[in-house]
C-alpha cells in the first residue's frame, strides 16, 4: 500500500483503464467500481450533478446480462436516510457504505450519520459535492464548511482543491474506512474538480504517513510469550472470569476466535449493546447484554466476577456509568482494543493489548491449550447457570394489554436469531435487545453510542439491499419512525421485503419512564395522544400492500405469523401497555448491585428469600 | 499542571482547526498555541501549552495520534524525564 503503492506501477498490475482521459466526475465513479461497490445511497443537488451523471453513464454502460445496474444509486426521501442506509449496508455486510449527497444542506444532512457512525465505529465512505473552488467562503448558494462541520466527527474529512490527487483522495477514503478502528470518512469535492479533465491512473494512495505508520504498528502488534504468560498466571488465580465482549469484536471478525477461546477455558461472556450476535446468546455460557438494561444475571455475574476481559469494549457510560463500582471484586481487569485510545480509559486496566482481536485471540487460545491451562470453573458455571435461571427475563403474562415483550418473542419462535433486526431508539431498542436471540454477528443493527431516533428504517433498507434474500425486520417505535417516516415510501419504491413493526406507546416511552422515575410523572413533551398520525393508512398511502394495526392480545401470534410470511414489504403497528418500561434498569449513578428488576424479574435480595440453595459461593 | 505538547503535522488546509477542534471538543483548554512551518514545507510544527492532570494528558496524547493528519506528537517534558 501506501508510498509502496505509488511506485510500484508495473504492468502486470496495471489498471485497464490507465491513461484514459476522464473527467474528475468519471474519476470517482472508477475508482468506487474498483472499491468493489455494489450499490450506493444519495440525493442529487445542483453540486453533485457531474458525479450523479457519471454514475447514470456508467449503469448504462455496464449493465449486468440481466440489465440491472452494477452500482445502483438508491435515492431517499431525506440525505439522512442516505447515510443510515449506506450505515445499515455497513453494519450488515462488513463492507464500506457508500453515500453521494450534494453541498450546503444535502451535506449538513448527513452529518447525523457521519458522527452516528463514527460513534459506533462503522466504515462509511461520503462524497459530498462542493460550491466551485473560486465560491468558497463567498456565502455561495448551497455552500456550508463541510470540511470543517465534518471534521468534528468523522474519522477523516478532505477537501480536494486540487484536482490531481482527486483519484488517490477517494482511493484512500476507503482505506481510511476499514482499517483499524473503522469510521466514516468524508470526501468534499468542489463542482470544478468534478469536471477537471484528468488522466485515470489505476492506482495510487496518499502517502498519510503518520497515520499508516501508526496503523502498522498496532497491525503488526503480537502477544509475546511473556504477555500470554501474564495473562495466564491472572487467568488461573481467578474463580470467578468473566469475557465483557463489546462491538469490536464483530468489527474485528472475531466472534469464531472468541468462540474458540471460550471453548478452551471456559469463561462466561457478557455482551454491549454493539457486541450482540458476537457470541451466541442462546449458548448456556451466553449472559446476553449487561448495562443499564442489561439482564439481571448478566449484571450479578459482572457484580461477583474476579477477573474481567474487556474485548473491543469501551466501558462506556450504558456499561460502566460509575467506573468504580463497575466490576468490583474484579482483582484482574484485562482489556484488547485496536485502539490504543481506549486502554484504560475509563478503568484502569492490569494487561492489556492493542492489536487485531481475532489474531490475539488465536494467539490466547493457542498459548493456553500448548500450556495445558483449564480453568476448573465448575462451581462459577454452576451458579452462573443459577443466575440465568432465577433472574431471567420476565414480564405481566397476564395482561389484558398487549405487552412488548411478547410481540418480540413471537417474532423471535420464527426468527430464531437468523433476521436482520434493526432498530430505532428507546424503550422497543432496548426490548428488542434484551429478548431477541442472538446468533450470528451482523444480525443487529442499532444506533448504540448516538442512540439516533429514526435509525431503524433507513438501517433496514441499507441492510436489504446488503442481503436480498434474508429477513430483515425494523423494530420500530412510533416515536422513532417519525423521525425518517418519508423512508416507508423508499421500501416500496424499490420493492424491499422490509418487515416494518411499530410498537405503539403514543409517545417517547423512555423519557416518559426516565419521567416517571425522576421527573415526578411530568411528561413535558413525550405524550402523543393528541397526535393524530395513522401509522396504517401512512403506509398504505406509501404504497405498502400489507399493513395493519394489531390492537388484542389473543390475535398476537396469528398476526404476527401472517405479517412474517408475507412475501413483500410489509407494515405493523401494535398497540402496546403504554405503561410497559424496560427492566432490569441501573439508574444513573447506581450501581449494578443497586439495580432496578421490576414486578416480574427477581432481584437479589428477594431471590436469596426464596433460593436458600441458590449459590454457596457468596 | 502545566504541560507543553509538540505536534508534528501535515500542511494541508483544515489540519489546525481538527486538532483545536479535538482539544475543544474534549473539554481541555489550550492556553498558548503557536504554528510554524519546518524545512519541510508540508509540515508544521504545532507547539502548545495546556493545564491538566497527568490522566488526562494520557487521554489527549492518544486522540492527538488518532488525527490522520497527525504525524507525531511529543510531549518533551516526559521524554526529558524518560
Amino acid at each position: 500500500m501506501n508510498a509502496q503503492a505509488l511506485k510500484t506501477e508495473t504492468t502486470t498490475d496495471r489498471h485497464p483503464l490507465a491513461g484514459q482521459a476522464m473527467s474528475g466526475a468519471e474519476v470517482i465513479v472508477q475508482v468506487l467500481a474498483d472499491e468493489g461497490v455494489g450499490v450506493m445511497f444519495g440525493y442529487s443537488g445542483g453540486a453533485i450533478l457531474p458525479v450523479y451523471d457519471a454514475v447514470f453513464r456508467y449503469n448504462a454502460e455496464h449493465a449486468c446480462a440481466d440489465g440491472s445496474e452494477p452500482m445502483p444509486l438508491v435515492v431517499p426521501a431525506n440525505e439522512q436516510g442516505a447515510g443510515f442506509m449506506a450505515a445499515g449496508y455497513a453494519r450488515a455486510s462488513g463492507k464500506v457504505g457508500v453515500a453521494i449527497v450534494t453541498s450546503g444542506p444535502g451535506a449538513t444532512n448527513m452529518v447525523t450519520p457521519v458522527r452516528d457512525s463514527m460513534a459506533d465505529s462503522i466504515p462509511l465512505v461520503v462524497i459530498c459535492g462542493q460550491v466551485g473552488t473560486a465560491a468558497i467562503g463567498s456565502d455561495a448558494f448551497q455552500e456550508a464548511p463541510i470540511s470543517n462541520i465534518m471534521g468534528a466527527c468523522a474519522k477523516h474529512v478532505f477537501l480536494v482543491t486540487d484536482a490531481a490527487q482527486l483519484e488517490a483522495t477517494v482511493r484512500t477514503a476507503f482505506t481510511l474506512a476499514r482499517s483499524g478502528r473503522p469510521g466514516p470518512v468524508v470526501v468534499d469535492v468542489p463542482k470544478d474538480v468534478q469536471n477537471t479533465a484528468l488522466s485515470f491512473r489505476g492506482t495510487g494512495e496518499l502517502a498519510l504517513s503518520g497515520y499508516r505508520t501508526r496503523l502498522r504498528a498496532v497491525e503488526q502488534a503480537t502477544l509475546g510469550d511473556a504477555d500470554c504468560a501474564t495473562f495466564f498466571h491472572a487467568l488461573m488465580q481467578a474463580q470467578r472470569p468473566l469475557i465483557y465482549a463489546g462491538g469490536g469484536v464483530i468489527a474485528a471478525a472475531a466472534s469464531a476466535a472468541l468462540r474458540a477461546f471460550v471453548d478452551a477455558f471456559g469463561l462466561p461472556v457478557t455482551t454491549t449493546l454493539m457486541g450482540l450476535g458476537g457470541f451466541d446468546s442462546t449458548d448456556p455460557l451466553a449472559l446476553h447484554l449487561l448495562g443499564m438494561h442489561g439482564t439481571a444475571y448478566a449484571n450479578y455475574a459482572v457484580e461477583d466476577c474476579d477477573f474481567v476481559l474487556a474485548l473491543g469494549a469501551r466501558f462506556d457510560d450504558r456499561v460502566a456509568g460509575v467506573p468504580d463500582k463497575f466490576a468490583p471484586r474484579a482483582k484482574f481487569i484485562a482489556q484488547i482494543d485496536i485502539d490504543p485510545a481506549e486502554i484504560g480509559k475509563v478503568k484502569p486496566v492490569g494487561w492489556h493489548h492493542v492489536g487485531p482481536l481475532q489474531r490475539a485471540l488465536e494467539r490466547l487460545t493457542a498459548y493456553g491449550r500448548a500450556h495445558g491451562f483449564k480453568p476448573q470453573l465448575a462451581e462459577w458455571h454452576a451458579h452462573v447457570a443459577e443466575l440465568k435461571r432465577v433472574h431471567a427475563m420476565n414480564y405481566d403474562r397476564a395482561s389484558a394489554l398487549i405487552q412488548p415483550y411478547a410481540v418480540l418473542e413471537a417474532i423471535n419462535r420464527h426468527t430464531r436469531g437468523r433476521a436482520i433486526v434493526s432498530t430505532g431508539v428507546g424503550q422497543h431498542q432496548m426490548w428488542a435487545a434484551q429478548y431477541f436471540d442472538f446468533r450470528a454477528p451482523r444480525h443487529w443493527l442499532t444506533s448504540g453510542s448516538m442512540g439516533t431516533m429514526g435509525f431503524g428504517l433507513p438501517a433496514a433498507i441499507g441492510a436489504q439491499f446488503a442481503h436480498r434474500d434474508k429477513l430483515v425486520i425494523d423494530i420500530d417505535g412510533d416515536a422513532s419512525i417519525r423521525m425518517n417516516i418519508g423512508e416507508l415510501e423508499t421500501v416500496t419504491t424499490y420493492n424491499l421485503p422490509v418487515k416494518v413493526v411499530v410498537l405503539n406507546n403514543v409517545g417517547d416511552g423512555m423519557v416518559r419512564q426516565w419521567q416517571k422515575l425522576y421527573f415526578k410523572g411530568r411528561f413535558a413533551a413525550s405524550d402523543k395522544s393528541l397526535h393524530k398520525k395513522d401509522f396504517v393508512r401512512a403506509a398504505q398511502a406509501d404504497g405498502f400492500e400489507w399493513a395493519r394495526r394489531l390492537e388484542r392480545v389473543g390475535e398476537l401470534e396469528a398476526t404476527i405469523a401472517d405479517f412474517l410470511a408475507f412475501d413483500g414489504p410489509a407494515f405493523l403497528e401494535v398497540m402496546i401497555d403504554p405503561d410497559a418500561g424496560v427492566y432490569p434498569m441501573v439508574g444513573p449513578g447506581a450501581s449494578y448491585a443497586q439495580m432496578i428488576t421490576g414486578d416480574f424479574i427477581a432481584s437479589r435480595a428477594a431471590a436469596v428469600v426464596r433460593e436458600d440453595s441458590s449459590s454457596h459461593m457468596f | 499542571m502545566n504541560h507543553t505538547l509538540s505536534i508534528l503535522l501535515q500542511n494541508e488546509a483544515g489540519a489546525l482547526v481538527r486538532v483545536a477542534g479535538l482539544f475543544a471538543a474534549r473539554g481541555y483548554n489550550i492556553d498558548t498555541l503557536t504554528v510554524a512551518a519546518t524545512h519541510d514545507p508540508t509540515v508544521s510544527r504545532l507547539t502548545l501549552s495546556l493545564q491538566c492532570d497527568d490522566d488526562a494528558l494520557g487521554q489527549i496524547l492518544q486522540q492527538t495520534r488518532k488525527l490522520v493528519d497527525v504525524l507525531q506528537v511529543a510531549h518533551p517534558a516526559t521524554a526529558l524525564a524518560a
